[in-house]
């Protein structure tokens, strides 16, 4: 019988070492100096690794646990030295604090906190954990493999087979690191996944030019964004996969502008998480391929490099689900639909007007004050893209519920609002991006 | 000031307030209140106080100690309750995972256990262990 305080002691120490061992490897990814960009993809590293040794140790015919874990981690820490990036180091040029930017940490800080105190109240509840997420995760670490019957067996269809397996194998990993598991200990996860989307956030906005103020106030902002950081989203994919979208939407950036040897590289693992955690990861790197593709118009030999990176890792990684578990449907959509036109479009009907009755009145005036913040900032590439992506991913989640089985209404009133949250993120750098020539020096 | 800087700013306070006041105090004070009751408890129990359970308490003491009573060799579980639902059937699945769990099936599929949970044991089982509110039953 462990106490909260002790489990969550000793979950706090592991993902400190997955996140040591991340920043290591990072060297390969973030340019020297960009610490606070650093220690977020250190993490997300950390946590792939974390994630990657479950199903390799499976494979391997090794108990999963440290000894898979440090191997890997060795294999990928070592050469990352290796090949660090060196040359121009990006500094994130140190100002005095003022009182502004004192206030929007203390709001920053305050963001952190209720989301740690919203997390870590109970053990992860949602149904999403206990049907899907959390059970995939405790069979494959009970069972110490990865059982067919998850994806053949027709009274297991509520854990959604056609999903990725990254969470499921990522919560695994935690447990075979922890050695038992704890479904409340490990919701310390989730903070710590949002600490290193504000960190991706407000570093990648210093890096781009951006006053230490204005990264802040985005961060500080994003962090008090209650749709996705509640206790009803922790233990689902929308928290991590909102991370993975900043990362790929930031190093899409990144590598079509060219701002540095490692964007090409951040792009890869972006592309690779993405792909891994939710279905729709595949289709944000899709829309990322299409980004690319009008951004590089007119230079010759960009796009094909790009496109290369962004579709290879996804493909890489459908390819090993496929190999695991064969071509599984999503279960969710009649995709027949599609050829009755007619119907469809009174199911786009049904799904905008349940969109619009389920919008609360403030959050209306939220929308109002975000397209205002759009409208002041100025033309950015990077901001378009980034809110080009958003704009893609919201309109799918528009237009989805007109294909689910259960009914257009059935899939908003679940589904739409949570998952749309996962945009956050994204909308933030975007919109920040564009704000940058307003208080440039 | 430009026009543009103050119709950020004020967009930005906007959201802010907004943001802000989405959280409800006197939640977050039951939050921390109830986290700091509940931790120095075993996980079993910090579960069955949460959300997870809060549809049926005494059926998450059912499943909790169904799991405990278990034999190792378990090839899977039927588990009958009164009503039937997919929250009971997710609850159950996560409970006892990894093993197998159908909810109330027309035939219980062979080696199987059967966990009756506020119903009569079925007829051509003979009780295993007796549970907080049912049984685990298996066939002769």
């Amino acid at each position: 019988m462990t106490g909260f305080a002790e489990a969550l002691g000793q979950v706090a120490a592991l993902l400190f070492v997955v996140a040591a061992v991340g920043w290591g490897a990072s060297a390969l990814l973030v340019p020297p100096g960009g610490r606070a960009e650093r220690i977020a993809w250190g993490f997300a590293v950390g946590l792939t690794l974390t994630g990657l040794s479950v199903p390799l140790a499976f494979a391997l015919r090794l108990h999963p646990g440290w000894l898979p874990f440090l191997i890997l981690a060795a294999l990928v820490v070592l050469p990352a030295r290796i090949l660090r990036l060196r040359g121009q180091t990006v500094s994130e040029p140190s100002a005095p604090l003022d009182g502004v930017s004192a206030i929007l940490g203390l709001v920053l800080v305050a963001g952190v906190a209720l989301y740690a105190l919203k997390a870590l109240t109970e053990p992860m509840w949602a149904n999403d954990f206990v049907a899907i997420w959390g059970l995939k995760g405790k069979t494959f670490f009970a069972e110490g493999r990865v059982p067919e019957r998850l994806f053949l067996w027709k009274a297991l269809t509520f854990t959604h087979p056609e999903y990725p397996l990254g969470i499921p194998f990522l919560y695994a990993g935690i447990a075979y690191l922890l050695g038992r598991w704890d479904d409340h200990a490990m919701a310390l996860l989730f903070p710590l996944i949002q600490v290193a989307t504000l960190l991706a956030l407000f570093g990648w906005l210093r890096r781009r030019g951006a006053t230490p103020p204005l990264a802040l106030a985005a961060a500080a902002l994003l962090s008090q964004f209650e749709p996705l950081y509640r206790g009803f989203t922790t233990g689902m994919a929308d928290v991590p996969l909102s991370l993975a979208l900043l990362l790929f939407g930031t190093s899409l950036c990144d590598r079509v502008d060219r701002t540095d040897p490692g964007a090409s590289r951040r792009l890869v693992l972006a592309s690779l998480v993405c792909a891994g955690t939710k279905n729709e990861g595949l289709f944000f790197v899709a829309a990322g391929l299409v980004v690319a593709a009008f951004s590089s118009l007119f230079r010759r030999g960009v796009f094909a490099r790009a496109a290369a990176l962004i579709v290879l890792p996804a493909a890489l990684v459908a390819a090993a689900h496929r190999l695991l578990r064969g071509h599984l449907p999503l279960s969710d959509f009649d995709f027949s639909l599609l050829r009755r036109p007619g119907e469809l479009a009174d199911r786009v009907g049904e799904t905008l007007a349940t969109v619009v009755r389920g919008t609360p009145p403030l959050a209306v005036i939220g929308l109002a004050a975000l397209a205002a913040l759009i409208a002041a900032g100025r033309g950015s590439s990077a901001g378009t893209r980034l809110l080009a992506l958003a704009a893609c991913g919201l309109s799918a989640y528009l237009f989805l519920p007109a294909l689910a089985v259960a009914g257009p209404a059935w899939l908003v009133e679940t589904a739409f609002f949570r998952t749309t949250a996962a945009l956050a993120p994204l909308v933030a750098a975007g919109v920040a991006v564009r704000l940058i020539p307003l208080w440039s020096r | 000031m430009s026009g543009r800087k103050l119709a950020a700013l004020s967009a930005g306070a906007v959201l802010l307030v907004l943001l802000l006041t989405a959280n409800s105090p006197r939640e977050l004070g039951r939050r921390a209140e109830y986290l700091v009751r509940s931790a120095p408890l075993e996980l079993a129990a910090r579960r069955l106080g949460g959300s997870g359970a809060a549809f049926d308490r005494s059926f998450f003491v059912f499943l909790e100690t169904l799991s405990r009573r278990l034999p190792r060799d378990v090839v899977g579980v039927a588990v009958f309750t009164p009503r039937p639902s997919p929250e009971a059937l997710h609850l159950a699945s996560y409970a006892l995972a990894p093993v197998p769990v159908v909810m109330a099936p027309a035939r219980v599929p062979p080696r199987w256990l059967c966990a009756v949970y506020n119903l009569p044991p079925p007829q051509g089982f003979r009780i295993l262990a007796r549970l907080p509110g049912g049984a685990l039953l298996a066939r002769p």
